[in-house]
Order: C-alpha cells, then structure tokens, then sequence
C-alpha cells in the first residue's frame, strides 16, 4: 500500500514542474499556433546556465532562476523576432522543420561549449529527504514543485490581470480582433514566446537539484511537454497544468503497477484516447 | 580540342581501353611503386558521439585515437612499407537507423576496416548494412556484447571484445567467490535493468547463468526501465519494497548516476551496489559526479589487466593525455584498433578477403585487456577476452578479482551509503 501512496508522491512532485514546462509551450502555441519542438532544448540550456552560475559564483538554483529565466527569455524572443516571424504565414511542416532545426543548433551548441558528459547540481541539500511515517519526500522536490507552482500562479495572474497580459490573451483568442483594436501583434508574439521559453528555462534550474543532465536531456522533455499539452488541451492554461500532474502521476502509477519498462507507454494511452474521444483535450475549448 | 580528338577517332571507350592498358604494364611492371602508393588507411571510427551516449562515445573515440597515433608513432603498417593509419570519425547517435546509413557513408568514402560502436542494438544496424553491402569491409566490434552479434553469418564481423555469455558467467563466478571470501551469502536480490538490446540480453545471461550456478540468493525482483528514463524514484521505491541484500544493476551512464543518488534518499541498505555487467559504474563520470556516494560500487567488467607492463605504459599515456583514468570503455577501444592494426599488418593488404583470412590466425599474446591470447572463433569472437570485477575506492575503479591480478582487497559488505558523511 505504501509503495503505492510513494508512487503517488513521487508522480505528484515530477508532474509539478511538467506543469510549469507544458504552459510554457502552451502559452506559445496558443498565441503563434506554432510548436517549439525545441522547448526541451530550451530547457537544458536552462539547466547549464544554472550549472555554471553553481560551480562559478555559487548561486544556488532555486536564485539563478531569475538569471536563466531571463536570458532563456532573451533566446526565445529571439527566435521569435529573428525567424519565426518569418514564417508564421508558411505550412505547418515548414514551422516544424524550423523549430527541429532551432532544437538540433541548441542542443550541438551545448554539446560543444558544454561537453557530453552528466552535470549534476551538488548543492548540499541536494539528497535531503524528510519522511511522513513509511513515505518519503525529497526535499529538492519538493521545493521545486512549489516554486514551480508559485511560478505558474504569477503567470496566471500576469495573464489575467496585467494589460501586457490581456494582449496575449486577446492575440491568441482573436488575431485580427487584436489587430484592430490596435495591439502590436509581432511585439506581443515576442513577448508571449519569450514568456514561454522563460517557463521552460525557469523548470530547466528547478530540475537541476535533482536531475543530472547532459545535452541530450532535452529531447525527452518536448515529447513530454508535447503530450502533456495535447492531454490538457492546446493553448489551455488550466489545461496544461493538470496535465503536467496527470502525466507525472500516471508514469509513476504506470510503473508500480503494470512494470517500469512500461511507464511511459501509459501516458502516451493516455494521449491515444484524448485524441480518440476528447480531441480538444480535456480541458481544450474545442476550436 | 574536343571535335578534335573525334576527328582522330578517339572516343570514350577507346581512352578507357587504353587507361586499362597502360594500368595492367603498372602492376605487372612496377608491383612495389604501386603497392606502396597505399599510404594511409582509413579506419571508421563510428561511436555515440552525441546523444545519450555521448559521454562514453567521448571516451571511446579517445581509445580509438590514442592507439592510431601508437602505431603511427612505432611506423605505421610495415607490410605496407609504413602505412599510416587515419581514424575517420563517424557518429551512430545511439540510433540504429543513423549507425546503419554511418557505415554505408564510410564504406562509400572508402574506409578499409570499421570499428565501434558500444552499443548492442547499434551495431546490429551496422552488422546489416555490412551483409547488403555489395563491397563490404571488415567490422571490428571494439565494445558491444550482445551474444547474437557474431552469430548472423557474416565472416567480415569480429568482436575482440567479450560476449554477455562471458559476462553472465563471470558475474556470478566473481559473486560466488566474494560470497566465499567474507563469508557473508545475501539471500534476497533484486535486478534492475535498462530495456535496450544489451540491458535485455545481459539480464536474460545473469538469470541463465545464476540458475546454472546454482547461486544461493533468490531474485525476488526484477525491475526494468526505459533507456530515456529521468526519474528512478518509482522503480527505486519498489525495489525497496522487495526488500533486497544485494542490488544487482545493469544501467547506462545517466541511469547510474540516479539510481544510486536515489537508494541514498530512500534509504536503501544493502550489502553491495554490483553490476552483473554494467557499463555505468565503471565510468569515470560515475565516481566524479557522485563522490562518496560511488565509493564500494562492484562490477564485474570486461577490464585490463594492471600488471601488465604493456598496460602500465598505455593506461598511464592515456591519463596523461585525456586527463582520466583508462578504463572499460578507452581501454577496450585501444585494443580494437590495436588488434586491428596487427591483423593489416600481417595480411599485407587492405583487401577485405585478406583481412578476414589473417584476422582468423591472430594470436596476440601482450595486449592490455583482461583475459588469455586473443584469438578468433570461427563466427568472430575474441575466445580470450574475459572479464575482472572491479570496485571503487578513492574515487578510481581497481580491481578486487581475479586475485591474480587484484590491485585491492575487496570490502564486501560495504558501508552503508548513509554513513558516509
């Protein structure tokens, strides 16, 4: 029974900061209908940043997510402004083919400047635990998902109440609406990709306690955050973060009861009957 | 000047006739001027260089590198009046599909004898594009265990590296002996493993050979996970739950690393973290990323052999030179080119036939690996190679068995990973 509850833990704690990952990706697809497929990419360069600002100056992580979330928020806008607005009028698979190739540059980028071997972020509660009777809690973990969660609160209330805010939402739910009203759309598409990539960077450093890393890290994280977001429901706020728990939890459950080897099958089922019998996603407005 | 040379009635394939021509007087004229006209030989180095393998395709290209430029120092391939060898890099990604268009590009590019690729399932590929190949090269296997490899027919195929036959038999040969040493025998073992070709294969051998050895613990658990897993709390949990005296795991690099930082916070004792054939403890990543935490790791490898003065003299230019111990993975990828180079050298020819013909008469006595003359089976494989078991002590990987060679005593079992500080 307790192996179960610790699954549950275990799903709960990782499913946070999927969250904090899958709005960011969210956020850009609702806003360009374009997919980052180098969010995961996004992320690890994320991951070294806080990486180097540890072993250089000996910022702990959970600090230098101001650092990285504004400099992954500088890349993204830059890839935003410099090629994708370039293409947001072109065929799906022309987006695609771009943002593989972003993902290819970033992650041989980091190869070269970073090296192929595992980093690991060695700060000195990076192995605390604490326990609840038979369960345990990892102490990093923890801290991460609730950062995670106070992260994905500000965005929301960014969205919601700022005016910055309200013109990304207005230029995902009605472009040319937004356009006539006056909204400077290629400036708000900056921002909303920069804002994006930020999330990813920012769940990048919170990971980086706890995940060793290396450059090829990234590529499972964007099929992840990918799945999560066709789950919760594309360019759904809410969406995007119950599917982040959903999938850490079902992959956790996953491999306790059916076996490991199988974990991330039961998401990618999970995915197969959304699209079968909810294709807007669970909580998609169905567009 | 075309119309020309139509005028006087040379056409294509008259100038070809008489390239031929001219090209028969060369060889039977002047045999030696063209014979020594090979000056370089093109090795293919094709490894994980990128992808979740990278790490240990960084070390393995090192060990391919470091042997080259030895012969090529000692004079290259006399019998080929001092050829020199040229590695020619090649990346598989860790993907089957590009490790098989790798070894169609390099055959294309004219590479005379292949070498890799570390990974099982990898290799495979490669095996195949070689057989359909309608010029194939010679393939030496350098790391890369899976039984089945050599076993597909193909007589272009060697593997001077050891066979997870090998390794299941020596992993519960070395275990046994342990057991008998500190005279402490575990009754509950639990085995982890990744779900990639040679994760599947080396746990299928462990469970052959435990049966055949009539081991006396029981396997109450056996946990598999796939390769591109980034969290291990879960299987962790449930290995715990199964309540172990001996972990028996057989990971990658990354995984390694995770899955004993994750038995420290949840807390799981037991009397030794052994690999039954793991390519992620020995690593030297391994032990730098987990300090204290590495420390008394066992696994029983495919080694080289440290009283050797011939492997005193490479390990030590290898540190020298890349600045980490020689290991598994550098020193299993140095024999390759090395055995290799000895086989060019007596077949006198880059020709794949005669290549295969002096491969089957190799018999090299000094070489650096653990294990007896490496000479080839019938199918391919290397019948000396074998395996030592290593533990590691002050952040290095030294050798506990076979006594004859051990650099250590053994600490079996070991300190308890939440007591040391």
């Amino acid at each position: 029974m307790s192996l179960y509850v610790q699954a549950i833990v275990n799903g709960f704690l990782v499913g946070g900061v999927y969250s904090l990952m899958a709005l960011g990706l969210s956020l850009i697809f609702g806003v360009m209908r374009v997919i980052n497929f180098a969010h995961g990419d996004m992320m690890v360069w994320g991951m070294y940043l806080s990486y180097w600002l540890f072993v250089t100056a000996g910022v702990d992580p959970y600090l230098s997510i101001l650092v990285t979330g504004s400099a992954v928020f500088l890349l993204g806008a830059a890839v935003q402004k410099g090629l994708v607005n370039r293409i947001l009028d072109a065929p799906h698979e022309m987006q695609i083919l771009l943002m593989l190739g972003v993902a290819l540059v970033l992650e041989n980028v980091a190869l070269m400047v970073w090296g192929p071997d595992p980093r690991r972020v060695s700060t000195t509660y990076a192995l605390s635990t604490f326990w609840l009777g038979p369960i345990v809690f990892d102490l990093p973990k923890v801290a991460t998902f609730g950062l995670a969660l106070a992260l994905a609160l500000g965005l929301y209330l960014f969205l919601k109440k700022t005016d910055l805010g309200r013109m990304i939402r207005a230029a995902s739910d009605n472009q040319i609406g937004a356009l006539l009203v006056g909204t400077d759309i290629l400036k708000v598409f900056t921002l909303a990709f920069g804002i994006g990539a930020a999330c990813v960077g920012a769940a990048g450093s919170l990971m980086t306690p706890f995940l060793p890393f290396s450059p090829s890290t990234g590529l499972f994280f964007t099929v992840t955050s990918f799945n999560i977001v066709i789950i919760g429901g594309m360019g759904s706020f809410l969406g995007a973060f119950v599917g982040g728990l959903l999938v850490g939890m079902s992959e956790s459950l996953g491999a306790v009861i059916l076996v490991p080897s199988l974990k991330e099958i039961v998401s990618f089922v999970l995915l197969v009957l959304i699209l079968l019998f909810r294709p807007q996603g669970l909580l998609g407005s169905g567009r | 000047m075309a119309s020309r040379v139509k005028r006087a009635g040379v056409d294509r394939r008259t100038v070809l006739k008489g390239m031929g021509a001219a090209g028969a007087v060369g060889v039977l004229g002047f045999p030696a001027v063209l014979r020594a006209q090979v000056k370089e030989i093109k090795i293919g180095s094709i490894q994980p260089m990128t992808g979740p393998l990278a790490a240990i395709g960084k070390t393995t290209r090192q060990g391919n590198q470091l042997a080259v430029d030895h012969v090529n120092a000692a004079g290259g391939i006399k019998s080929m009046g001092g050829a020199k060898l040229t590695l020619v890099p090649g990346d598989t990604q860790y993907k089957p599909e590009v490790a098989r268009a790798e070894t169609e590009r390099l055959m294309r590019e004219g590479a005379h004898v292949l070498v890799g690729a570390f990974d099982s399932g990898t290799i495979n590929a490669m095996i195949q594009a070689i057989k359909q190949a309608t010029k194939p090269i010679p393939l030496m296997i350098d790391i890369g265990a899976a039984d089945q490899l050599t076993q597909q027919g193909s007589k272009y195929v060697f593997r001077s590296f050891v066979t997870t036959q090998t390794l299941g038999r020596k992993g519960i040969e070395y275990m046994l002996e342990m057991f008998k040493i500190s005279g402490v025998t575990p009754k509950r073992a639990v085995l982890l493993h990744v779900t990639d070709l040679f994760g599947q294969v080396q746990k299928d051998r462990t469970l052959e050979w435990h049966k055949k050895l009539n081991a006396p613990f029981e396997f109450v658990e056996i946990i598999a996970y796939p390769t591109t897993t980034q969290d291990l709390s879960t299987e962790v949990a449930k290995a715990k739950a199964a309540k172990p005296d001996l972990l028996l795991a057989v990971t990658r690099l990354n995984d390694a690393i995770l899955l004993v930082q994750e038995m420290y916070k949840q807390r799981v004792e037991v009397q030794a973290i052994m690999g039954p054939g793991n390519p992620g403890f020995y690593h030297p990543n391994f032990s730098k990323t987990l300090g204290k935490l590495a420390e008394y790791t066992l696994d029983n490898v495919p080694w080289y052999n440290p009283k050797s003065a011939l492997t005193q003299k490479v390990a030590a230019d290898y540190e020298k030179r890349f600045g980490e111990q020689l290991t598994t993975d550098s020193g299993w990828a140095y024999q390759g080119v090395m055995v290799v180079a000895d086989i060019l050298e007596r077949a006198g020819s880059t020709d794949p036939d005669k290549f295969v013909e002096a491969g089957r008469k190799t018999n090299i006595k000094d070489h650096v690996t653990s294990g007896g003359n490496i000479q080839f089976s019938e199918n391919g494989d290397n019948i000396g190679a074998s395996t030592a078991m290593i533990q590691i002590r002050d952040g290095r990987a030294r050798v506990v068995l076979p006594k004859e060679t051990a650099e250590t005593q053994l600490v079996y079992p070991v300190p308890k990973l939440w007591e040391r500080g």
